[in-house]
């Protein structure tokens, strides 16, 4: 790598400053580009890319998300009719519902197999447990999107799926009968459940998300990653 | 430095060009799909039946109303379209808006002063819808009317 002047430029010296200095010198973004993108890893194999697909389905979700949000209108007017017309009417609305509903199924295959992978190479293991917790929410967070964004489409598939998912929360010993009512915000499904649900899935979850995935990258980027488990580890 | 392209510059030019396709396949469908419903529709027109011609009074304006269904984004709504409907021969016909051209009220045929008369301003319109006296800046608006098969049909937008 060739030299480069960091600082302030010295004005005796009279040194050229280096193309990406104006930003560098108030932000330090070339050091944070250093950190993210030229941190050293080692030997490691196509499966230790199965976390960046997964982010990269993540941002896919969010700005597919955001997108459809523009039209959808969570009400039992609505819902049914916004979502044929973003699918049917608008130019790309195919395309836009079309790759956040196959990208919700993608992404809970990705994080499984990112989890199986780090699984199978002790991934977890110290210094890397607080990753390894933040995954798991992170996990828990994925399903939960995929559950609240089913109802949305307030279709018939949509209702039924979301009676008897929500019905399982029942059989809880107890207070099974209360977490139902929570669930669907009364005793029957109807517009609150919907109301909630988007609301969870378009604002608690995705700052959660946010908050969370924060976290896991930073630490991916501080600790490092673990190389693949020789024989004998 | 050599002039031949060096693997690591090769990779990240690769991985910049890919990325620039993929930011490119979310942003233009993007814009699009934000910016599709401003496109200035062409509005369908449609020939909608009035009933028989036989109804009008040769001389004599008649009021006729038809509903229509307009759609906007996903929802659809039933409007009115109400509109005179004279002729002096009994074969040529025309249609008159009765909406006043000045804030949008309703006229009426005065049949003793033959006359278009708005209640809002005191306006008065002709018998072929030219302005007589008050505000209105412009005559009434005309619908196309037609007469097929024995049955009267106006020019709508729906």
């Amino acid at each position: 790598m060739a030299d480069r002047v960091t600082g302030p430029i010295d004005p005796e010296s009279g040194a050229e400053p280096p193309p990406t200095s104006w930003l560098d010198e108030r932000t330090g973004s070339r050091g944070i580009y250093e950190a993210i993108f030229l941190r050293n890893i080692p030997k490691v194999n196509w499966l230790f890319t199965l976390g960046s697909a997964t982010l990269f389905v993540v941002v896919n979700q969010f700005i597919t998300g955001i997108l459809l949000t523009v039209y959808y209108v969570p009400s039992v007017q609505d819902a049914y009719d916004t979502v044929t017309y973003i699918d049917s009417s608008l130019p790309f609305g195919w395309l836009v519902r079309g790759l956040h509903h196959w990208g919700s199924t993608a992404l809970v295959v990705l994080v499984i197999l990112h989890m199986l992978r780090i699984i199978f190479h002790g991934a977890y293991k110290y210094p890397r447990e607080v990753t390894w917790l933040t995954g798991v929410v992170l996990l828990l967070l994925t399903f939960a999107f995929g559950f609240t964004g089913y109802l949305l489409p307030w279709d018939q598939k949509a209702y039924w799926a979301t009676t008897v998912g929500t019905r399982i929360l029942d059989v809880v010993p107890f207070f099974g009968d209360w977490l139902l009512r929570v669930a669907r915000g009364g005793e029957e499904l109807s517009a609150v459940t919907l109301s909630r649900f988007f609301g969870i899935h378009v604002w608690i979850l995705p700052a959660l998300m946010l908050l969370l995935l924060t976290v896991h990258l930073f630490l991916v980027v501080r600790i490092g990653i673990s190389a693949p488990p020789k024989r004998n580890d | 430095m050599s002039d031949s392209v060096s693997r690591r510059k090769f990779l990240s030019r690769a991985t910049l060009a890919v990325g620039g396709v993929i930011l490119a396949g979310w942003a233009i469908p993007a814009i699009a799909y934000v910016l599709g419903p401003a496109r200035a529709s062409e509005r369908l027109r449609e020939w909608r039946p009035l009933g028989s011609p036989a109804k009008v009074d040769v001389g004599t304006p008649t009021l006729f109303k038809t509903r229509i269904e307009r759609t906007s984004g996903w929802v659809t709504q039933e409007d009115e379209v109400s509109l005179y409907v004279f002729t002096e021969d009994g074969q040529n016909f025309t249609g008159l808006s009765n909406i006043c051209t000045h804030l949008g009220c309703r006229v009426r045929w005065v049949g003793d002063e033959e006359t278009f008369f708005c209640p809002c301003h005191n306006a008065t319109f002709a018998k072929d819808g030219r302005v007589t006296s008050g505000p209105p800046p412009r005559p009434l608006d005309t619908f196309d009317v037609k007469v097929e098969d024995g049955q009267l049909f106006v020019n709508v937008e729906v």
